[in-house]
């Protein structure tokens, strides 16, 4: 469908279309043993904005910009560039927002009210042990199994979706039913993708149907108590919040971990570094969301607007790929290069300004985690003989069928 | 020395505290309240990583 000629709007110089394109450039489409990090940092050598044809799911076409201190300034102002795109409803043919992703300043701001506390870095610190233990058990069953896995079926994946679960009081033993839905919605055929959107959709509303009548202690029965500007919240608003609590923190946490550990396995040295030294892993996993960030925010203008005396109209989608901002050689020296120890990193994998990921703390906790319970437990590691890593671009950058072998370190 | 905080900047992301803990208090939103800061000597490195680290721009170093 992609290879249709996009329409470029008439306000679009010409000089300004850009080639690029996340879903069909160089290193965004499948690539074995790919770089799509690397691939998107090219646009760093190009202008600071321009307009990639064809650049959503929808086709439409965005403007891209590229530079941290550019990008800032887009995020930053909620009122002009707007996050209100009701992006997972309107392919269910519907028209809700996730929030409060969709939902644009002022309202924005009642809502962060009520949902930051439950995120908060002194919240996430008590949900500490349960992480850690979900990461213990899911690394534990793989060694049981033997001396390989795909690691992002067999572990990255379910221990994101496991938290999910825990957050909504839902047992562990749902886990692989939730992955399989997970993996149909954000990997799976449209056909796939649309089903089950509304199979998650009808999950949730029962639940929050059952938890307005039976009230326990999870995220659930806290916001269908909760009140917005002195009134409950309404059918539609609870479904949004879930929604956004389930897809936000799967792909987004799971791709991070892959990311940071299909390094790991290609660079032997930084691994065993970390392994004989995990106090490291909290600096050298900010160093990891800098150089492997996943996340593209876009944003739709609400008033012509310039950006650097670029004509950007009202209506137009302008997207801010994290993993240009993050190797912007005006935020970072040395900005190609991996320093596990950088002190110096204020990266954008969480974006800026009021849509900053509100599940960022949990997000940070999940990631190092993750890497120090794996570093322990399994032993040197590398990409399994014979298989091929594929990663991918899009609106969250990804890798699979990351199989991972430490049997040369188990026979020793 | 001291901080100057622009709370109207901070979105939370919480890295001053991570860095400096004892300096920066978060709010229970996890957010920074207005109000510059007082830097103690013995936490004069912390807060320097504090403000380097702020992906908003939200504080400045005044020495």
């Amino acid at each position: 469908m992609r290879a249709v000629a996009h329409p470029i709007p008439d306000h679009v110089p010409e000089t300004l279309v850009g080639q690029f394109n996340l879903f069909t450039a160089p290193g965004m489409t499948p690539t074995p043993m790919g770089d799509p990090h690397a691939a998107i940092g090219m646009l760093l050598s190009g202008p600071p904005i321009f307009f990639a044809p064809g650049n959503t799911r929808n086709g439409e076409g965005t403007w891209v910009v590229v530079r941290a201190e550019d990008q800032r300034h887009v995020l930053q102002d909620g009122v002009t560039f707007s996050s209100n795109r009701n992006i997972f409803s309107s392919a269910l043919g519907e028209d809700w927002p996730m929030i409060p992703l969709e939902i644009d300043p002022p309202a924005h701001g009642h809502w962060r009210s009520l949902l930051n506390p439950l995120l908060s870095p002194r919240r996430v610190m008590h949900l500490e042990p349960i992480v850690r233990q979900r990461a213990v058990d899911l690394i534990e069953g793989i060694k049981a199994k033997g001396t390989s896995c795909d690691v992002m079926q067999d572990f990255c994946f379910p221990f994101a979706v496991s938290i999910f679960l825990q957050f909504l009081g839902i047992g562990w033993e749902r886990l692989h039913e939730f992955v399989d839905w997970a993996n149909d919605l954000l990997h799976g055929t449209p056909a796939e993708r649309t089903a089950a959107a509304h199979t998650i959709v009808a999950f949730l509303d029962d639940l929050r149907d059952l938890r307005r009548q039976e009230p326990t202690d999870d995220f659930m029965t806290f916001v269908t108590q909760a009140e917005i500007e002195g009134r409950p919240l309404t059918d539609l608003e609870v479904r949004g919040m879930a929604v956004l609590l389930f897809i936000a923190g799967l792909d987004t946490v799971a791709a991070a971990i892959g990311f940071d550990l299909y390094y790991l396995a290609q660079n032997i040295e930084q691994q065993n570094s970390l392994r004989a030294e995990p106090d490291r892993i909290l600096l050298a996993a900010e160093e990891m969301l800098r150089a492997f960030p996943t996340v593209t925010p876009v944003r739709r203008a609400t008033r012509d607007v310039e950006i650097h005396s670029v004509l950007i109209r009202a209506g137009d989608l302008i997207a801010c790929p994290s993993m240009t901002a993050n190797r912007d050689p005006k935020e970072f020296s040395d900005p190609d290069q991996i320093i596990l120890d950088r002190e110096d990193n204020r990266h954008v994998a969480f974006a800026y300004g009021p849509h900053r990921c509100l599940g960022s703390h949990l997000a940070r906790r999940e990631i190092v985690i993750g890497l120090e319970e794996w570093l322990a437990r399994i032993p040197e590691f590398h990409i399994k003989s014979g298989s091929t890593p594929m990663t991918h671009g899009g609106f969250v950058f990804g890798v699979e069928n990351l199989m991972l072998d430490w049997s040369a370190k188990e026979a020793n | 020395m001291r901080v100057k905080v622009d709370a109207s900047k901070c979105q939370g992301h919480a890295r001053c505290w991570t860095w400096a803990p004892n300096l920066f208090h978060l709010n229970d939103e996890g957010y920074l309240d207005p109000g510059d800061i007082d830097v103690p000597e013995n936490e004069e490195l912390n807060a320097r990583r504090a403000v380097k680290g702020c992906p908003e721009r939200a504080l400045t170093l005044e020495e």
